[in-house]
């Protein structure tokens, strides 16, 4: 084990004096106890935001893509940019349910509930995109699926598109299953505990009549590791393949190599910036500090940095190539990137992206929620511009200048938008209400290890 | 036994009887008129309500008009099968001739008649863009009178009876009248005494014509032989856009221009100096532009005049006042006095007295009458009234005026004429809408569209054509000119030739040679009645005349003429006609609203140019309101900032700030340039020279289709001058770097069957834009209106990409019609996640419309950005009335929301082509399938055909050096190849070096 290790020991994850009751008690006391006013202002007003998505999406279905911003070079806007954004946040909760449970990094207990139902939500809203930017949505549900039909036609297997959809629908499946696989002891549980009886059959039917025996924990344990083990390449996968849709183009500025490790990167970095942003304020509504504590967030933070610096190198990087390539249309467009109509998008991105992020070397800022904040909700600004300036500054001056024209999103782009966060943001209001957020089962192993100090589960 | 009688025939009678029984006759009425039907019961017992017998007799209702069906339809008519017929456009500026394809008895599409010695094949956009006006939903169906509809008995009652009291009468047409009907003109003249014939026309050629009759004696107009001429000079005239026969010219001008490989050592070309005032069509493809004011022309004309004949100082002294490079000049002169007999000199129409007597001597000078310059006595167009005559005899107090198809209180330049309407009795307006002139006139008359009119034109003496319709009048329209011939017969005495005609068809027939019925023996008859219809067959008499010499010129009345001098001290302005909607009288068809100016790229609006420095000066940039004044009159225009223009000049079009008339034209623009008409001097009423401009601070948002007129330094357009062609006629070759070419997919097979391929020679096309509206009426493009098009969404599968070089105020112009490539490797088809753009066998891009979801992946990946995407429901909202929907090509899918679109090359006449070919057991011939814009295209610079046909002249243009493709080194392998433009700049002059592009 390294040095580091020492701040990844199970001891310092908790702080001050946690048992085993105490820890399930504060976990299940948000099932349990009536909503508070709160809790109820706050789905109200996500409710509302999630009604403008379905407003914005009734009015883009009946009267057509024309009610958005998006014109003849620039193919696609905010819609595209939403959806990888989407995607990208989804991306924490895998990394973190799948890739640190492999590397054996306790310290993700704390967090991987609430990530991976994160990732669900997310990619939930990343779907919504794609299918509300074709133009006939009614067709493109069924015929970008290869489902048997008279129609004699097939799918394009050459379409990064059509790739997407592959994609995109394993990792939102493998990461429902996998958060839902982890859920089902602590399900259990909930259903232990409750006192009601319509309470006691809902957690019980969606326990899957869990009942704690050996052999069931054997399987479950044998289970969720082949589950992070199929996760994890998904999780390198899923946007590499989204990249592709812009890699695999002929578009100066979308056709380039370094799009899929520099989007996974980019993922990595957006969804764990979501994953700080959210947390943090869990961790104060539900007074879970001592669960979720400033270790935690000092880790999340490391992660971020050095995510932040593999985004820079790529921007860096394109540049590079940019010019090196010795190929006009190449170099027009990074330049016209960072000095272009669209400069001020860039220069959000590489501020947000790049420079914000740095002030995390300072340790005081690391390990304290109130100065982080404002660096991880840039960083979640930025990583959306990132996208925006991909999808947008490289179509709208592409190969002939005589088509070159300017993007303008529309109210009903900036209404799916706040939309998409209003579902978001319900859906994870609802998950905090009705699920154990923080896994409670994996925490209690945990906590006995560092009772008996240390010392290895397997 | 007879035949008749033999088992199993029937006889004669039977047969007839049977018949009768099983067909009913086309003037049945299909309910039995005499039994009590169980409808008519019905009606009986519910009689108490009128309104639900009404809603009864509603089930019983049969088409008004005339329908055919498969069974009953005249033989000769076959569903669906096109149908062609010649005839002339009289609608516009020029009587070009017409080929009209009908589809189930409705004209759906115009070309030019390729028997017309004028525009041949050629067509002009408001040619293409008529058949729109044609259903158009607005048009004025129904006569009317004060009180509201009226039936025509009622409106001839009532004029005939005016007419017949008036002591003084006004007749108003257009200038572009044809012989029968100036003929009739002369009649009701003859028969309504009191009555005064005026011309009106906002844009004519009356000061130029006027300053002809003066130097050479004779009415009648010079006609350029562009294809004669070596070297060109026009002084802001647009002979390639709006100046005199523009088909005509752009065919005779392309003509000059043509360069094959072999010999291309001594290969020459025309070549072009312009000076001018506004960026201009003819501007852009100038072999040498000059920037000057119209004021300056004279100047010009004068300096040349004496520097040909070896006295060069004053070309210094034009240099010093208006700043022009006179080592250019010089090389100019030089070049005139090498080219004697075979240069030409041509000034525009808007242009004083003096500078076309100047120009007169130069020509006479230069050797160019009866080399470059020939003369048509008789003109298509009448000359122009002058206003203020129409003025003082309105003021003298009229009974009865008739305005044919004229919009004066839209366009006239001079008092309100809205008020002069005023004080006339019984006013008569007929058009085609309720325009501004027949809404304010007592009696609205609706008249038929030119594609359901008899008529005829003389477009050059000696060239007779004939208008028929091809469409019975949709509504309760008439042809203007047949309720003047009634008016005309009503007044006449009884016995006189012109009551023996049963109509205006009539006349025009018996004019044409036809007798009347039953005064010929039976065999003269059936020849006349041939030669009758050979001339509709054909579109008229094109007999080749002699070219008529240009009179002796009048050397002392055009010296004289040419010395008068025009002040100059304000800005000045140029009235020009617009390039689609014309004077105005299009402004209600969507199609010409919407499609880009050829220079400036913008759509439904009109705009006072300027040039960059003048904008500075005024310290206004794009969009900018400026108010500008000539004299008492005044508009207010958004500024447009345009490379090229001369500075303190504004240019600006007619055609806009049109009030009534018909829905689409409350979109266009406001600002009539019709109010500075005639401000300054009547005698030169599109040009004033001492106007006042000033900000008004307000501002319009100005919608342009291209934004960037640079090229970037890619190698978009290439070019190169005639040296560097005669040095190597595969120049182009220098003009970008090509990498090796590597694709991972295996290259189709074409090797049977076709290859179909496109080239277009950049060195003839001239940016008219035709092609881009016969794209448009040909495959059911939509328009998307003024707010689509500013969002970038307009929906035309062709454009025409204009491109700025060199000096940013006086660039060299680039243009290059841009359409689908049809890739063999398109980047489009690999990225469609549902197969909805696929590739033929004979190298064609397909897009299928049924199977499109919209993704816009392949617009976002074309290279070329020409895939259009319906963003709305564009042609529900273009669609008012059922009526429009008459014009779309029945062969060509309309698109629903949520679809891409994009040029199939015209793959329904590819089909059409093959069948046709297929049916008669032969194979295809080269040029016999044409693309809509290449049939369009007056230079014919665009070539379509088969490359596995070695001997098609698109397989010999592929093999042309000057070949290349756009993009081609990104190994897409487009099938539409361009021809490098090769320019002619003088050798001599310093401005050669900036020429051309070095890529």
């Amino acid at each position: 084990m390294t040095a580091n290790s020492t701040a990844l020991a199970p001891a310092s994850l908790f702080v001050g004096d946690v048992t085993l009751k105490g820890l399930e008690d504060d976990i299940y006391r948000p099932l349990e106890s009536f909503p508070t006013t709160r809790w109820w202002l706050a789905i109200s007003f996500t409710g509302a935001l999630a009604s403008i998505f379905a407003l914005c999406a009734g009015i883009t279905v009946t009267q057509g893509i024309g009610t958005w911003g998006n014109n003849n070079p620039v193919g696609w806007g905010w819609a595209i940019v939403n959806f990888v954004f989407w995607v990208g946040i989804g991306h924490a909760g895998t990394l973190i349910s799948a890739i640190l449970f492999l590397f054996r990094q306790r310290w993700r207990t704390g967090i991987a509930r609430f990530a991976e139902a994160m990732t669900v939500f997310a990619v939930i809203c990343a779907m919504q995109f794609p299918l509300f930017h074709t133009g006939r949505p009614w067709l493109a549900m069924f015929w970008l699926i290869p489902y048997p039909n008279d129609q004699g036609i097939y799918q394009n297997f050459r379409s990064p598109l059509e790739w997407d959809v592959f994609a995109v629908s394993t990792y939102g499946l493998v990461s429902l299953m996998f958060w839902y696989t982890g859920l089902i002891p602590d399900l259990a549980t909930a259903r232990d505990r409750a006192k009601h009886q319509f309470r006691k059959f809902v957690y019980g039917v969606l326990s899957l009549g869990w009942k704690g025996s050996n052999r069931a924990w054997s399987h479950y344990e044998k289970a969720y590791l082949l589950f992070a083990g199929l996760s994890t390449p998904l999780v390198l996968s899923v946007h590499s393949i989204v990249s592709f849709d812009f890699a695999v183009s002929v578009i100066p500025g979308w056709h380039t190599t370094i799009f899929p490790p520099y989007f996974v990167a980019g993922a990595i970095f957006s969804g764990f910036a979501m994953v700080a942003t959210l947390i943090i304020i869990l961790r104060k509504m539900f007074h879970l500090q001592h669960l979720i504590t400033d270790n935690h967030l000092e880790l999340m933070n490391k992660i971020i940095i050095a995510t932040s610096l593999m985004v820079g190198y790529a921007y860096a990087m394109e540049f590079f190539m940019a010019w090196y390539s010795g190929v006009a249309y190449e170099r027009y467009v990074f330049l016209n990137r960072a000095l272009g109509p669209y400069a001020w998008a860039y220069w959000t991105m590489a501020i947000c992206n790049v420079l914000a992020p740095q002030l995390l070397w300072f340790k005081k800022i690391r390990r304290t929620a109130l100065l982080m904040y404002p660096v991880v909700l840039l960083v979640n600004v930025g990583m959306w511009f990132e996208r925006f300036v991909i999808v947008v500054t490289s179509l709208h001056r592409d190969f002939l200048p005589s088509s070159w024209d300017y993007y303008k999103p529309t109210l009903v782009d900036i209404g799916l938008f706040v939309g998409s966060i209003g579902i978001f943001l319900t859906l994870m209001l609802l998950f905090c209400r009705f699920l154990p957020t923080i896994a409670a089962t994996e925490l209690k192993v945990v906590l006995a290890e560092s009772r008996s100090e240390g010392g290895h589960r397997e | 036994m007879s035949r008749d009688s033999a088992p199993g025939f029937h006889s004669r009678e039977s047969m007839q009887r049977l018949k009768a029984e099983a067909l009913p006759s086309r003037s049945e009425n299909l309910a039995p008129p005499d039994e009590i039907t169980r409808r008519d019961a019905l009606r009986v017992l519910m009689g108490a309500s009128s309104a639900l017998a009404l809603g009864l007799t509603g089930c019983e209702r049969k088409p008004r008009r005339q329908i055919i069906s498969r069974a009953t339809g005249p033989e000769w008519q076959r569903p669906g099968e096109a149908v062609y017929y010649s005839s002339t456009w009289t609608d516009g500026d020029f009587p070009y001739g017409l080929m009209l394809k009908t589809v189930d008895g409705r004209p759906i599409k115009i070309e030019g008649n390729p028997d017309h010695p004028v525009n041949r094949e050629g067509s002009t956009v408001g040619m293409q863009a008529s058949v729109l006006s044609l259903y158009d939903p607005d048009r004025l169906r129904a006569p009317h009178d004060e009180m509201g509809a009226v039936s025509w008995e009622a409106v001839d009652l009532r004029v005939v009876e005016g007419l017949r009291r008036a002591s003084s009468v006004v007749l108003m047409t257009r200038a572009n009248l044809g012989p029968t009907e100036r003929a009739l003109i002369g009649q009701f003249l003859a028969v309504c005494p009191g009555a005064r014939h005026f011309v009106h026309e906002t844009v004519h050629d009356g000061t130029r014509r006027s300053a002809w009759n003066m130097v050479y004696g004779v009415a009648g107009e010079a006609l350029p032989r562009f294809e004669r001429a070596g070297v060109i000079v026009s002084l802001d005239s647009d002979f390639l856009g709006s100046d005199g026969a523009v088909l005509e010219n752009i065919r005779s001008f392309a003509k000059g221009r043509r360069l094959a490989d072999a010999g291309h050592r001594h290969a020459e070309t025309n070549r072009l100096y312009v000076v001018e005032s506004a960026m201009t069509v003819t501007g852009s493809n100038a072999d040498h532009r000059i920037r000057l004011r119209p004021s300056g022309m004279g100047l010009v004309v004068r300096a040349l005049l004496r520097a040909v004949d070896g006295h060069s100082e004053d070309l210094a002294a034009l240099g010093r006042v208006h700043g022009i490079d006179d080592t250019l000049l010089k090389a100019l002169v030089q070049d005139l006095r090498a080219n004697t007999g075979k240069s030409l000199v041509v000034a525009g129409p808007h242009l004083p007295g003096a500078v076309h007597a100047g120009v007169a001597l130069l020509n006479d000078r230069l050797d160019a009458p009866g080399n470059t310059l020939d003369w048509n006595p008789v003109p298509a167009k009448m000359p122009v009234d002058d206003p203020e005559e129409v003025e003082t005899a309105i003021d003298r107090g009229v009974d009865a005026a008739i305005f044919l198809d004229v919009n004066p209180v839209y366009d006239w330049p001079g008092k309100d004429f809205a008020n002069l309407l005023k004080k006339i009795h019984l006013s008569v307006g007929h058009g085609l809408h309720r325009d501004e002139t027949v809404a304010a006139c007592s009696l609205a008359l609706p008249s038929s569209h030119n594609l359901e009119s008899w008529n005829d034109a003389e477009p050059r003496s000696g060239i007779r054509t004939i208008c028929q319709p091809t469409i019975a009048p949709l509504f309760e329209s008439r042809q203007s000119i047949e309720s003047l011939f009634l008016w005309t017969q009503a007044l006449t005495k009884e016995g006189s030739p012109i009551r023996e005609c049963e109509d205006w068809h009539d006349y025009l027939r018996i004019r044409w040679g036809g007798q009347v019925v039953g005064a010929e023996s039976y065999s003269e008859q059936r020849e006349q009645r041939q030669r009758w219809e050979d001339v509709l067959r054909r579109g008229g008499s094109f007999e080749e005349k002699k070219a008529v010499p240009l009179p002796k010129l009048k050397r002392g009345a055009a010296e004289s003429l040419s010395r008068v001098e025009l002040s100059a001290d304000g800005y000045e302005v140029t009235i020009q006609p617009h390039h689609a909607v014309y004077d105005g009288r299009f402004a209600n068809n969507g199609w010409l609203q919407e499609l880009p100016d050829p220079v400036s790229k913008l759509v439904w609006d009109n705009a006072a140019s300027v040039s960059p420095q003048t904008a500075q000066s005024l310290e206004v940039s794009e969009g900018d309101m400026i108010a500008i004044e000539v004299g008492d009159g005044s508009v207010e225009l958004p500024v447009l900032v345009q490379p090229g223009m001369a500075d303190g000049v504004i240019a600006t079009s007619l055609g806009f700030g049109r009030t009534a008339g018909g829905q689409i034209l409350q979109q266009a623009g406001e600002g009539n340039a019709a109010a500075l008409l005639g401000r300054q001097d009547p005698a030169t009423p599109r040009l004033a020279t001492d106007a006042r401009v000033t900000k008004t601070g307000r501002s319009r948002k100005l919608v342009r289709t291209q934004k960037q007129f640079s090229m970037q330094g890619r190698p978009i357009v290439l070019t190169g001058t005639l040296e560097e062609y005669r040095k190597d006629a595969g120049f182009v070759s220098h003009k970008r770097h090509m990498p090796e070419l590597v694709s991972m997919y295996q290259p189709y097979d074409y090797s049977k069957g076709h290859k179909w391929a496109i080239a277009i020679d950049l060195g003839v096309c001239v940016g008219c834009s035709a092609c881009v509206i016969a794209c448009q009426a040909e495959n059911n493009i939509p328009i998307v209106g003024r707010e689509q098009c500013a969002v970038g969404r307009e929906m035309h599968w062709m454009r025409i990409d204009r491109y700025h070089d060199g000096d940013s105020e006086n660039p060299t112009v680039h243009q290059q019609p841009m359409l689908c490539q049809q890739c063999d490797n398109a980047p489009c088809e690999s990225v469609c996640p549902v197969n909805a753009t696929t590739h033929s066998p004979e190298g064609l891009n397909e897009m299928v419309y049924n199977r499109c979801v919209g993704t816009r992946y392949c617009s976002n990946n074309c290279p070329y950005k020409v895939r259009r995407f319906n963003f709305l429901r564009y042609q529900k909202t273009q669609l008012r009335d059922p009526l429009q929907e008459l014009a779309f090509n029945p062969q060509v899918t309309v698109r629903e929301m949520g679809v891409m679109e994009k040029c199939t090359f015209c793959v329904q006449r590819i089909t059409a082509g093959k069948f046709r070919a297929k049916n008669e057991g032969r194979a295809l011939k080269d040029s016999e399938i044409q693309t809509a814009c290449q049939q369009a295209c007056p230079a014919q610079a665009i070539v379509f055909g088969d490359l596995n046909d070695p001997q098609s002249r698109i397989a010999k243009l592929y093999a042309s050096k000057r070949a290349f493709f756009v993009l081609e080194e990104y190994n897409v392998r487009p099938n539409v190849a361009y021809l490098a433009r090769v320019r002619n700049p003088n050798p001599s002059s310093a401005e050669n070096v900036s020429g051309g592009h070095h890529g």
